[in-house]
């Protein structure tokens, strides 16, 4: 019992530090930094994994290798390995120090950019051959298909997954510690440092509020599928079949 | 305005298509018939090159179809090829006006305005005006099957390929969409047809292909055809068909 009144009194002393970490006296941390790493990572990611994935499922072998290569070398890493190359070695490419919030930026649009594009490769295969059948005796040429009719489609059904990936990003930032990226588990850390005898409640503390926000966006990405699955027996309760008009981005493809 | 002249088609080791030669002419229809994996739809595909062939050559309107293509030059030719599948293939994420629409916008660079006139124009055509804004889970087989129909006639196509258009439909379907094709036959349209509609191919073809094993086996006019076909594995098919 005692703990529990401990970690209330814990977050009612630092709950900013927690929330925004030392800014604005030094750099922006805590858990705004920790989401606006998680969302910048993914949202300059998705662009990359849809060239990487449509490499891949090129014909062309100075496209496909590559990007084949990439991903195979990614999956293949632990990403604290990644951290640490990009940590060493973009500042000898540059010729200058970077920030840790740049480097794990990069480390997480490499990384989650290759694992995306396992999901956006997959969404397009799982399309039936028929549409880019139909899309090219219309005479779509193969890009215009992919745009107008595969990507579309495929992005949407993918959205699910795309939020999965999210949430694994989310935690990934916190292997940010290791080079210093100001985040939530480095205000953690800090706050630990400070206090010294109450490693266990500080650190429960961070455990339940990684999972608060990863279990809300798995939640959601359920729903998201359950919603989509239903769409695609044609009877959601929308009544508007395959897509709904309110759907984002979907509208107005002609 | 189609001519197969010695196609060959392989799948590995597996012949699908053994030395086709037949002739569609201008504004004939031609009905393909013969039991499954004949190669009617394998060879209906190798049209618009939605199937390479091995040797031989496919004449769209004197033009090569399976050599001496820039990609380009393919794209303009498809579009001039109405496609209509057995299974649809609508595009769900886009309504019926959207789908219809799609190709004349972007390929053929019509402008939306008049795109959406025409596909009005088809859609009431195929007796579907009421559903322009549905979306294609919307709506019953029959129903996709004339939007699909619609789709490709709105890229203004001088033949339309049809592989079998009528067979994922429940029966009582299947009248409403022959109705439709009925009608483009009335009004003078180059088709090729792969059915097993024999009464609908009776009535509309000029001429009658019938395939077996990769092969044609025998040409006619439907009305020789249905009553004395000369080939011995014709005569079969169509007294299997008759007894059933």
């Amino acid at each position: 019992m005692s703990m529990l009144s401990n970690m209330i009194t814990i977050i009612e002393d630092n709950w900013l530090l927690l929330l925004i970490g030392q800014y604005p006296n030094g750099p922006l941390g805590g858990i705004a930094s920790t989401l606006i790493l998680s969302v910048l990572g993914i949202v300059l990611a998705f662009p990359l994994s849809v060239l990487i994935a449509l490499a891949r499922l090129s014909q062309w072998k100075v496209l496909n290798w590559p990007a084949t290569a990439l991903v195979y070398i990614v999956r293949g890493v632990p990403l604290l390995m990644l951290i640490l190359w990009v940590y060493f070695l973009v500042p000898l490419l540059i010729g200058d120090s970077v920030p840790g919030f740049v480097t794990m930026l990069c480390t997480l649009v490499i990384y989650e950019g290759a694992f995306l594009s396992e999901i956006v490769r997959g969404g397009i295969i799982a399309l039936p051959s028929g549409q880019m059948d139909a899309a090219r005796a219309l005479g779509h040429s193969h890009v215009g298909a992919m745009r107008y009719v595969i990507l579309p489609q495929a992005l949407y059904n993918m959205m699910p997954s795309i939020l999965s990936q999210f949430v694994s990003t989310i935690k990934e930032t916190t292997l940010g510690y290791v080079i210093n990226v100001p985040e939530l588990t480095f205000a953690a850390s800090q706050l630990n440092n400070r206090l010294l005898t109450k490693p266990f409640e500080i650190f429960a503390i961070l455990a339940i509020v990684y999972f608060i926000v990863c279990w809300s966006l798995s939640e959601l990405a359920n729903q998201l599928e359950q919603r989509i699955a239903r769409q695609r027996l044609g009877d959601d309760q929308s009544g508007t079949g395959m897509l709904p008009p309110d759907a984002p981005k979907l509208q107005g493809a002609t | 305005m189609i001519r197969f002249s010695h196609v060959n088609k392989f799948y590995g080791s597996y012949q699908a298509l053994v030395d086709v030669n037949a002739t569609v002419n201008k504004g004939e229809v031609v009905v393909v018939c013969g039991p499954s994996g004949s190669g009617k739809s394998t060879l209906i595909r190798t049209v618009n090159r939605l199937e390479p062939i091995q040797s031989g050559e496919v004449l769209f309107d004197g033009q090569n179809v399976h050599a001496g293509l820039k990609s380009a030059e393919l794209n303009r030719l498809r579009a001039r090829i109405g496609f209509v599948f057995q299974n649809f293939n609508l595009f769900p994420h886009l309504s019926v006006l959207e789908n219809i629409m799609l190709s004349p916008v972007r390929v053929n660079a019509v402008k939306r305005g008049d795109a959406s006139q025409t596909a009005m124009r088809l859609l009431d055509r195929v007796g579907l005006a009421h559903k322009a804004k549905a979306y294609p889970a919307q709506l019953s087989g029959g129903q996709q099957q004339r939007v699909a129909i619609a789709r490709a006639l709105a890229m203004e196509p001088p033949v339309m390929l049809f592989d079998e258009p009528t067979s994922s439909l429940d029966p009582e379907m299947v009248g409403e969409v022959l109705a439709v094709i009925r009608s483009l036959a009335a009004d003078g349209m180059t088709m090729m047809c792969v059915t097993h509609e024999m009464n609908f191919a009776r009535d509309v073809a000029d001429c009658v292909w019938f395939m077996d094993a990769g092969k044609i086996l025998e040409i006619g006019a439907p009305a020789d055809f249905f009553s004395n076909p000369q080939h011995p594995r014709a005569q079969r098919f169509l007294s299997d068909l008759h007894v059933r």
